[in-house]
This record gives C-alpha cells, sequence and structure tokens, in this order.
C-alpha cells in the first residue's frame, strides 16, 4: 500500500484502469466487488490506482460490509494525496455513523479517524461526540481510541471541544473494553501532549482500572498494567493490595501480560515491609517467567533480557530455577548468551558443580562466541563462589588441555581474574599456563599471561626469557630505550605522557616506582555486569520496554538515538545516578561491559566527576594489569611496554582524562572534526604525583590508544610509522576487532 | 503501539505492506536486509561490524539474527517464521513483548483462516489478509484478535463461503451483517448445532537434555489443552483434572474464569465455537523420572573418521507403544562418507546438511533394543565431537505428567453432549549429548 509511484503505470496501464473504471460501474453487485477488489490488488503492488476514486468511491455505500470495508481500505490509502475527493465521502461516513447496526457505526468512525487530512476534521467531531455517547460499547470503545487520532491531527481542537474530558470519563464506563481502551487512547494522547499532565492516575481511576483489569482482553489489560506502573502508592498497604489484584494476571499465555504484570510487582515491592509477603509474591513470579521460556525464541530473547533486570534486585525468585535456563544445542545465538549471563547471576554453591559441567559442555560445542562466553563464566564463577574456585581452575585446565586456540586463550584471560582474586593461591598452574605461552596470539591472552609473569616474577625462574618472548616487537630491551621511543618517536599523545610518568618515575626513585607498580591492587568485584542501582531502580519501572531489552533508560536511545552529549551529560546528573552508588556508570557503559563482558570491575573507576567520564569505557583488566609489568622494571632491566593492548570496546580513556582535568570532556563528535585533534594535549603538564591507581590507568591508556589509534586509522590518525611497526605484528588478529563505538576513535 | 508492518519474503521482498499510523518508507526493508545480511556476515568472535566484504561467507543463519536490531533511526522487531520476516519498524519505545505477541496472534489467525502462512497463501488471499490486519489493529492498538469474533466479521475464503457469495450475488440476495455483537466476546450468539459434541486433546511435550551416561540434565513438559467445541446456545462447562497438583504454572484462554481455579481447581467457562486452547501448562519433571526412551550414543573418533553406535532401550510408557522415533544426529562439518547398519527400522544420511536420520515407525516394550552402528570418515584429521542428537517420538494415549480428565459437566443448556479427551506425548526439544 503505497502511493509514491504516480507517474509509472497510469500511462502505460491505462487499460487496465479504463477496464476497472466500467467494471466498478456495473451494474451487477458482484461485478463491482470483484473490481474494487483488483483495485486492491494493484494497490498492494504499489501500482497507482488513484485515478479511479470517483469510480471506488460510488461503491462506499452499500449493504455488503465486505465491500464497504475494501471501499475504506482505498480510501485510507489515497485520502493524504487526494483530500478534496475525500470530502465527497464525508457525506457517507456521517451517514453511516448514524446507522441502526453498530458495527456500521463503529467502522465509519475509525475509518474517518484514520483519513488523516485536516479537512475532514470539521465533519468528525459531531459524529465521534456521538459516538463516545453511544449506548453500544463497542462503538465506544472505537470512539475512544478516534479522540487519540484527532489528537494527533489537531491537539487544540481536541482539547478545546473537550474530547479528552469526555475521555477521562469513559476510564468510568461500565464496560471494562472501554475503560481499556480509554486508557491506551489517554496514554496516547499522554504522550504526545507537551505538558505530560493528560493523564495522572489517582486512587480514584485507580480503582476504576483495577475493576476493570479482569475482564478485559489481554490487550486491555496490557494497557491497564502499563498504567498501573505509574502510580504511585500512598501506603505499605496500598502496594500490597494492589500486587494481589494484579497477582492473579500473571496466568496468562501472553507475555506480555505476565511481563506487565512483573513490572508492577517489582515497582511496589520494595514497598512492602512484610517479608513474608515478599517472599510470597516472589514465589509466585517464577512459574510464569520459567514458562516463557518454552516460547518462540523472540519471546524468550525479551523475557531473558528482563529476568537479567528482575534478578538483580530479587535474586530469589529464580534461586531454585537454573537448569530451565540450560541451553539447548539449537537455541538461536542470542538466546544462548543470555541464558548464561542468568546462570551465573543465579549461581550459588549448591548448583555451582551442576553448572560447571554444564558450562563444561558448552565449551565444547562449534559456536566461537559462545564457547569463549562460556570459558569466561567458568571464571566468573570461581571469581563469585570461593569455595568452587579450585573446581573451576580444574575445569579450565582440562579445557586448556584440549588445544583448541580460543578456548585456551580464553581460559587464560579468565584466570589472570582468578588470580588477582584469590593471590597467591593458585601459583602451582602457571607452569601449564607457560607451556601455552607459545600459541597464544590474541593481545588480551598475551598480556594475561604478561601480567601473570610479572606478578609472579619471583616465582617463576624462567621469567625474564618468558618476557623475552613477547618482546620481539621492541628494538631494544633496555628501560631507557623503550621510554625513549616511546617519549620521542611516538606521535600516540598517551603512549608519550604515559612513557613520561614511568620515566620520571623510575629516574627520580626506582624504590617509589616498585611501590606505585606494585601496590596493592583493588580487588575484583565479583559479580560483574550490576548495574547501579539506580540505573537498576530506573529500568524496573520500565520492564517489558525497549529500555529493558538494551539496558539504557530511553532517553538515551528514543530522542536522537545515539548519545547526544546533552543526552548524557543530562544523564550523569541525573539524581538517579547519584544516590549512595555513586559509580553509576553511564549506560553506554553497561552496554560496553555487555559486549565484551568477560571483563571485571577491576578497577575503582572513578565515577565521582561524571562530566569527565561520560562517554568513557570501562577499563580493560588487561592493559590495566599491563601496568604492573612495570614490576620488572623495579628489579628487572626489561620493561617492556606492551606488545599491543586489547582491542577490545572497554577501553578506559577516564582516568587520563581526569588526570588533565578537562572536565569539558566532550564526545568524540565534537572532536572528529578536527584536524589534528591531539596537538592541545601533549603540552598538558603531567602531574607528578600519581596515585597509584591513576598510574595503572595511565598505563591502560596507553594501551587503549594503541587501540584506538589503530581503529582510527581510516579516520586520518597521525600515527607514526615506528607505532605502527610495533603495533601491527601483534594486532594482526585483533585488526578483525576494533574497539567498538569507541567514543574517542576520532581523536587519535 | 505499532507503526507498520512488514512481510518480507525469502528473497527480501515485501509482500504485505500495511501501516496503521503514517507511512513508512519501503526503504526501511532494504535497511532491514542489510543489517541481517551484515549481522550474518560477523566473524565469530567479534562484535564488530566493520571490515566485512560483502562477498564474505555467512557465518550465521537467517534464524540466528537477533529479533531487535538496530538502524540509524528505527529499531527493527522481526520474526522469522516459515521463511517469511514480519518486520515492525519502531521509532519510539515499545513494549517489544507487546509487538512479538502480537505478530504471532496474526501469524495464527492467518493460519487459522488460509489454512497455512505461506507466500502463495498471503498472496492468493490478499484480501482477506488485508481485511484481517485492518480489523485486528487500529492506530497501532490490537482491536480484534479473538478468531471467533473476527470470523464475524471477515469470512474465511473457504470453497463454500466463495460458492455462498456467488450463489447470493445472483440472486440478488446481500449478505447480513452480523447485527449483534455478543456479550462475551469469544463466543457468537445463536450457534445451533444437530449433534452436539466437545472433544479436548491433550498434548504433552517433553522437552530434555540428557547426557550420553543417562543422566537427565533438564526435563519438564509443556502440556496443551486444544478443545473443538460444537455445541449449541451457551453453555456453561466445567472441567475437572483427577490430579491438577502436578501443574507447575498454567495459563488460560480468556474464557477461563481464574477465580473457580484459584479456589476449586475446576476449569469452568463458556467455550468458543470450534478449534481454541483452552489451557496449557507445565510440569517440572522430576530428573529421575524415567524419560520413555533411553537413547544411548557412542562416538569414538579416530584418525579422519571414526565410529559410532546407537541404542535406544524403551521405557516404562503404562504398555503404550512408541511411534514415529526419529533420531537426528549432527555429523561434523567435516564428515565426507558414512556408512552404517541398523536392526530396525531405516537410516539415511543427508551429506547436505551432515546428518544422520534414522526412523523407528514403531517400538514395542520389550523388544530387542533398536541399534544403529556404522562408521563415518572425514576431511579433518580430528573431526569434532561435541554433537547432540535430536530425537522425535510420540506415544498415544500417553500422558508423562500423568495429568488426567475427571470429569466434565454442562449448564445451562438442556441437551447432552457427546464428550471426547484424548492424550498425547511428543517429543518437544528433546536432546541426547554425546
Amino acid at each position: 500500500m503505497h502511493c509514491a509511484r504516480e507517474e509509472f503505470f497510469t500511462t502505460n496501464k491505462k487499460g487496465e484502469n479504463y477496464e476497472l473504471k466500467a467494471e466498478l460501474n456495473s451494474e451487477y453487485r458482484h461485478t463491482r466487488k470483484d473490481a474494487v477488489k483488483k483495485v486492491i490488488a494493484n494497490m498492494t503492488v504499489g501500482k497507482d490506482v488513484s485515478g479511479l476514486f470517483p469510480d471506488v468511491l460510488k461503491n462506499m455505500q452499500t449493504e455488503d460490509l465486505e465491500l464497504k470495508k475494501l471501499v475504506y481500505l482505498y480510501l485510507m490509502n489515497y485520502a493524504k494525496s487526494q483530500p478534496e475527493l475525500v470530502i465527497l465521502a464525508v457525506n457517507t461516513f456521517v451517514k453511516d455513523s448514524d446507522d441502526p447496526n453498530p458495527l456500521i457505526r463503529a467502522l465509519s468512525i475509525r475509518t474517518m479517524g484514520c483519513l488523516r487530512v485536516d479537512k475532514i476534521i470539521d465533519y468528525l467531531t459531531e459524529p465521534l461526540r456521538k459516538c463516545l455517547k453511544d449506548e453500544n460499547p463497542y462503538v465506544r470503545k472505537t470512539a475512544a481510541i478516534c479522540v487519540a487520532k484527532l489528537y494527533e491531527l489537531n491537539p487544540e481542537l481536541t482539547t478545546e471541544q473537550d474530547f479528552v474530558k469526555e475521555l477521562k470519563e469513559l476510564v468510568s464506563d461500565i464496560n471494562p473494553m472501554v475503560v481499556a481502551n480509554a486508557v491506551i487512547a489517554l496514554q496516547d494522547i499522554h504522550e504526545l501532549s507537551d505538558t505530560k499532565d493528560i493523564f495522572i492516575i489517582n486512587q480514584t481511576i485507580l480503582n476504576k482500572l483495577l475493576n476493570a483489569l479482569n475482564e478485559c482482553t489481554e490487550w486491555g489489560q496490557i494497557a491497564i498494567l502499563t498504567a498501573l506502573g505509574d502510580y504511585k502508592v500512598a501506603s505499605n498497604k496500598e502496594a500490597e493490595s494492589l500486587c494481589e489484584r494484579v497477582l492473579p494476571r500473571l496466568q496468562h499465555a501472553n507475555g506480555s501480560v505476565v511481563l506487565a504484570v512483573v513490572k508492577v510487582m517489582m515497582i511496589n515491592m520494595q514497598y512492602i515491609q512484610d517479608k513474608n509477603t515478599v517472599r510470597v509474591l516472589c514465589r509466585k513470579m517464577a512459574p510464569p517467567l520459567v514458562t516463557l521460556l518454552s516460547s518462540p525464541p523472540e519471546v524468550q530473547y525479551i523475557a531473558l533480557r528482563n529476568i537479567n533486570l528482575v534478578l538483580q534486585r530479587r535474586p530469589e525468585v529464580l534461586s531454585n530455577e537454573i537448569r530451565v535456563f540450560f541451553c539447548k544445542y539449537n537455541d538461536p545465538p542470542y538466546v544462548k548468551m543470555e541464558k548464561l549471563e542468568i546462570m551465573i547471576r543465579l549461581c550459588n554453591d549448591r548448583n555451582v558443580d551442576q553448572l560447571l559441567s554444564e558450562l563444561k559442555e558448552y565449551a565444547n560445542e562449534v559456536d566461537v562466541d559462545f564457547v569463549r562466553k562460556s570459558v569466561n563464566a567458568i571464571g566468573r564463577c570461581a571469581i563469585k563462589i570461593e569455595e568452587a574456585a579450585e573446581r573451576c581452575i580444574n575445569v579450565l585446565l582440562d579445557l586448556i588441555n584440549t588445544g583448541v586456540s580460543y578456548v585456551v586463550q580464553e581460559a587464560i584471560v579468565v584466570i589472570k581474574d582468578i588470580f588477582r582474586k584469590y593471590p597467591h593461591t593458585y601459583e602451582g598452574i602457571i607452569p601449564t599456563l607457560c607451556d601455552n605461552l607459545e600459541a597464544l596470539d590474541e593481545p588480551q591472552a598475551r598480556a594475561s599471561l604478561i601480567w601473570i609473569i610479572g606478578e609472579y616474577a619471583e616465582r617463576i625462574e624462567n621469567a625474564d626469557d618468558l618476557i623475552n618472548n613477547f618482546l620481539e616487537n621492541f628494538k631494544d630491551e633496555s628501560t631507557q630505550r623503550v621510554l625513549q621511543t616511546a617519549t620521542n618517536e611516538c606521535d600516540n599523545a598517551d603512549i608519550r605522557d604515559r612513557a613520561y610518568v614511568y620515566w620520571r618515575l623510575l629516574s627520580t626513585d626506582p624504590q617509589a616506582a616498585k611501590a606505585v607498580v606494585l601496590s596493592e591492587k583493588p580487588a575484583v568485584a565479583g559479580e560483574s555486569n550490576g548495574l547501579s542501582s539506580g540505573l537498576l531502580e530506573s529500568l524496573l519501572s520500565q520492564i517489558g520496554t525497549l529500555a529493558s531489552v538494551y539496558h539504557k533508560p530511553a532517553e538515551t536511545f528514543i530522542a536522537g538515538r545515539k548519545y547526544g552529549a546533552d543526552n548524557v551529560q543530562a544523564l550523569a546528573h541525573d539524581p538517579t545516578n547519584e544516590d549512595e552508588d555513586a559509580s553509576a556508570p553511564p549506560p553506554q557503559i553497561q552496554e560496553a561491559l555487555r559486549n565484551n563482558s568477560n571483563l571485571d570491575n577491576l578497577l575503582d573507576l572513578d565515577w565521582d566527576e561524571p562530566s569527565a567520564s561520560t562517554p568513557i569505557n570501562e577499563p580493560s583488566a588487561t592493559s590495566s594489569s599491563l601496568g604492573d609489568l612495570m614490576s620488572l622494571d623495579a628489579g628487572n632491566a626489561a620493561p617492556s611496554p606492551p606488545p599491543s593492548s586489547t582491542l577490545s570496546p572497554t577501553q578506559s580513556l577516564t582516568d587520563i582524562m581526569n588526570l588533565y582535568n578537562q572536565p569539558s570532556a566532550s564526545p568524540s563528535n565534537t572532536f572528529a572534526g578536527m584536524g589534528n585533534p591531539m596537538q592541545p594535549q601533549p603540552q598538558q603538564p603531567v602531574q607528578p604525583v600519581a596515585v597509584s591507581s591513576s598510574m595503572n590507568d595511565l598505563f591502560d591508556f596507553n594501551m587503549s590508544t594503541t587501540s584506538t589509534a589503530h581503529s582510527g586509522l581510516q579516520q586520518s590518525s597521525p600515527l607514526s610509522p615506528s607505532l605502527i611497526s610495533t603495533t601491527q605484528p601483534l594486532s594482526t588478529s585483533a585488526n578483525s576487532k576494533p574497539a567498538k563505538e569507541d567514543p574517542f576513535a576520532g581523536l587519535f | 503501539m505499532i507503526n507498520s508492518l512488514f512481510v518480507i519474503n525469502r528473497h527480501g521482498k515485501i509482500i504485505v505492506e500495511k501501516h496503521w499510523r503514517g507511512i513508512i518508507s519501503r526503504q526501511i526493508v532494504d535497511v532491514f536486509n542489510d543489517e541481517s545480511a551484515k549481522f550474518m556476515k560477523l566473524p565469530p568472535g567479534t562484535l564488530e561490524r566493520s571490515d566485512i566484504s560483502s562477498n564474505q561467507e555467512a557465518f550465521f543463519t537467517k534464524e540466528d539474527v537477533p529479533p531487535v536490531l538496530e538502524s540509524n533511526k528505527y529499531w527493527l522487531l522481526n520474526v522469522l517464521r516459515d521463511d517469511l520476516t514480519w518486520l515492525c519498524p519502531v521509532e519510539k519505545e515499545v513494549d517489544p513483548m507487546l509487538v512479538f505477541e502480537f505478530i504471532h496472534r496474526i501469524i495464527d489467525v492467518v493460519t487459522d483462516y488460509l489454512g497455512d502462512v505461506s507466500e502463495a497463501s498471503i498472496r492468493e488471499n490478499f484480501v482477506t489478509v488485508y481485511q484481517l490486519l485492518e480489523e485486528m489493529m487500529d492506530y497501532g492498538y490490537p482491536l480484534t484478535t479473538e478468531p471467533n469474533a473476527l470470523k464475524e466479521i471477515i469470512m474465511p475464503p473457504t470453497i463454500i463461503n466463495k460458492v455462498m457469495t456467488t450463489v447470493n450475488a445472483a440472486a440478488g440476495v446481500t449478505p447480513k451483517f452480523p447485527q449483534n455483537m455478543s456479550n462475551i466476546p469469544w463466543r457468537k450468539a445463536g450457534v445451533k448445532y444437530t449433534q452436539n459434541e466437545i472433544y479436548f486433546d491433550i498434548v504433552e511435550e517433553i522437552d530434555a537434555t540428557v547426557e550420553a551416561n543417562g543422566n537427565v540434565v533438564s526435563c519438564e513438559a509443556h502440556g496443551t489443552v486444544v478443545a473443538n467445541s460444537r455445541l449449541s446456545g451457551m453453555p456453561d462447562l466445567s472441567l475437572s483434572f483427577i490430579n491438577p497438583r502436578l501443574i507447575d504454572d498454567e495459563s488460560f484462554h480468556p474464557c477461563v474464569r481464574i477465580r473457580k481455579w484459584e479456589s476449586d481447581r475446576l476449569l469452568s467457562f463458556v467455550p468458543p465455537d470450534g478449534h481454541f486452547k483452552l489451557m496449557s501448562y507445565r510440569v517440572a519433571l522430576s530428573p529421575y523420572q524415567a524419560m520413555p526412551l533411553q537413547i544411548k550414543p557412542q562416538i569414538l573418533p579416530t584418525k579422519n573418521g571414526g565410529k559410532f553406535d546407537i541404542t535406544v532401550h524403551p521405557r516404562s510408557t503404562d504398555g503404550k507403544p512408541i511411534e514415529a522415533i526419529v533420531l537426528s544426529i549432527p555429523m561434523s562439518k567435516s564428515t565426507t562418507s558414512v556408512n552404517a547398519t541398523c536392526n530396525v527400522g531405516n537410516y539415511m544420511y543427508d551429506p547436505i546438511t551432515k546428518t544422520v536420520k534414522w526412523e523407528i515407525s514403531k517400538l514395542q516394550q520389550r523388544e530387542r533394543a533398536p541399534m544403529l552402528s556404522g562408521t563415518f570418515s572425514s576431511s579433518d584429521a580430528q573431526p569434532d565431537m561435541g554433537l547432540t542428537v535430536d530425537v522425535d517420538f510420540k506415544i498415544s494415549m500417553y500422558s508423562v505428567s500423568g495429568i488426567k480428565v475427571d470429569s466434565l459437566r454442562l449448564f445451562h443448556e438442556g441437551y447432552k453432549p457427546y464428550k471426547g479427551v484424548r492424550s498425547m506425548t511428543k517429543a518437544g526439544k528433546f536432546h541426547v549429548r554425546t
């Protein structure tokens, strides 16, 4: 149904249209009806049949409902392009809206609203007013939606003529279907309105809605439940009774109804004091959520994303149901990935064995992404459950012994995280890891192993030999030479700055350097990928929306879709992000985390400065750990600027930004246009006194720039050949996965 | 709120286009085709979309494309069913679950009307399809989605209806409008049958993952109670089960009075006319409960190939035979040939999908255990072995959960209907790991 190709068919198909015209004017009804069908057929394949408008219109006045509807279909399609001809149809519409048959009345009012022609508005108001008061509920419910249509065309008129008021009266209608449609229309108008004060639910309305809830159709229930989600309860008792009223709706086959109920319950359960009541409610939520997992994959996907949110607030809901999240081998990849996330969330000391054997099974599958994520999940189990760490390590060692390259590499990356979480506990396995050194070709895995070697250098006899393996890319192994190369020949501001910092540190006081680099590292967070409580709160109140699927607030993508500076800044100052969890990372970090979820929050991020942290991604575990490589500096004479960095999307520029104190750090697009955007940066003084964590990150920044620079190559990156030669050999494999949407890609 | 719906065939061409509020350009379909092609060519191990040349081999299939894709301006919500993609581009925040449920509903209704949903059937009956789309949604909000209510307004394109229309047209009789909307939206008024009868089918599907040693990793049964009602007037029915407590989770057709179920575990309802799904439920099976059949696969890899043998052991099914057993054994992608023998049934090797299919039409208890054994050769020195056997079977007159209908009573009407209940257990996602 398309009206864009006017010119084409009118000329060469004139014959056909001419024939149709004759048939439309036939004296036999069935001939006319067949002709209208042919017209519609032409219309649906994109042919222009608008020339037949008057002839089709003649068939509008008929007793044949099917024919009438076909004519209406035609009208709706061409009304926009032939507004003056639509007026010809108005009389019939007005007459139909008075027809004794309620179906005809409803149909005429519905179609008139869909014509979307200004001229028709004047003719619409009177029939609409009558239909809103019609004795037949079917007509009233159709008229309710028509008010929303009218509002879109002409909001002032709709309000002036009291249609909105009449719509509000329909909320008290005796027929639940009418109530539901009135709610739908009011919500639609509320969204469109500038003032957003059209539809506010008070206690009286609440009761009416609850009464209608049980009797209306599933779609009406969704609308009413959505409206209930916006209601702020006045007391604990009210929250409790509200939850109990919506609870029976969980028994609906429609997943959207189930999610709408879950949303209302999640919002209101926080006001319920009685722990027992909460427990009972939680238990009732579980079965319908589990049932959603046997639906078609697209429903499963939405359900899983929302279950993930629910579990972050109330893990007890599904704590005994981990089995239902086990993957089927033919689940689509997007479902498998979400199931893995949830399994890790539900993992506890009782089910960890079961989960481990399941994950080990997955690690033998063929889908590379899924296998990697499964291996990663084993590591996350270890970090989450201390008692199981050893068993996890054993499983990982088994997997390393399979010799499958990507399994080995992923295993080493997670083992590094386990080492961080439980220092000096599992050193026994280091030789096994080192045996696989040759097999590593991915930067992240190499970096992880380097970190491990660095950390445990004292215990590894041939640590410097091993490290030498990684140094092929550097012309000389002396610290000074490396730092010199980095400072003089490298056009990349961040590598240079970082090198300066280390150089100065080493030249002033090697002990201080040692203290800085070998300092206590912040603990690895067990439960990674958790959303900040502020964000979680706002997402829980949006269960069953795109925001809850993407785990980012609607504001970031509804208007403008991409995070503009304004949006992000506004978000950073959003009070929800600043409650007790001051470290609330901006949503795109969650996004980044999700994309590269194998990384944990290894570093304390300094989120206190929202302006600086806006478009920035999480520091990667790998590169931060490379900071510790410098331990070799202190003891040995074999420092190595990192071979290359992981090109994971979660590179952080945070701390360097803090260091430079550029509060105006705005998203990349502002910089992207500049010819040589990093010009101003090298002039920035390097702050001599840096706390250890920011030192780590400085180095980390170093890393990330290699990668960002790399990914930014196409964007006129002024990289010196030397830097390219340093990064090239290692990043060949990484080339295929440049940093995702790195906001600073254009910067360097 | 749904703005538009496009139905796209397997070649990416639009076959149905419907807008409920304002027109979204057809170009969005090209955007969708591009985005999904991009996704399919995404090399595993990356999440990045650049560096993808157009002639690259696809890593993923159409089924793997996520149901929500992003484009510059729209979110592309899509559902793939039988070669047709149902695409709803949305610009504003929307309830994606509602969109998917609505698309499923359209597919169900169109299937009900046309017998099947395919490009051919839609093209042949486009007038019906467009009428349905118009009736099912108004201004982006679902309107009438009950098949019974729809059939009152839109006639299904059956042969009889076609004949009737022609005859009436020739006789100059105009078809009557339905005059009265029934008070119960799912049942039309004035239904009349000379023979009153109602049938129930209880179909249970077992979803299970079983390890090679017989350990059950996960298992549950999904049941549906489908009814075919041919009862006159406004009958009020009350159905009870022998052991309703077994049910873990249930959902009902809107006609069922939930309170009655909550208090008495009774299904009390005024049925729609014709076929409808009365109830669906889930029963968690104990991992120790014996599966109807046990499958023991064994694969021994050797250099450039390997040996396999698979045995099927029937287990407790109350003495009912297991029918239509089909085992699909996906071999590794590097397989070049397969040679096997079986003592029962037939086997087939499909060299394109690299799958061995073994069919056993009927298996009685205490029969010799069927066995398929053979060898395969592979172009790979060490073929990957992480394979999963997909099992299909059905058992008539048997319900794995043990749920049975106790009684059915009828109120409000004077006649005594003929009642029938059948049960059947089938394999759902029944997987055996090797």
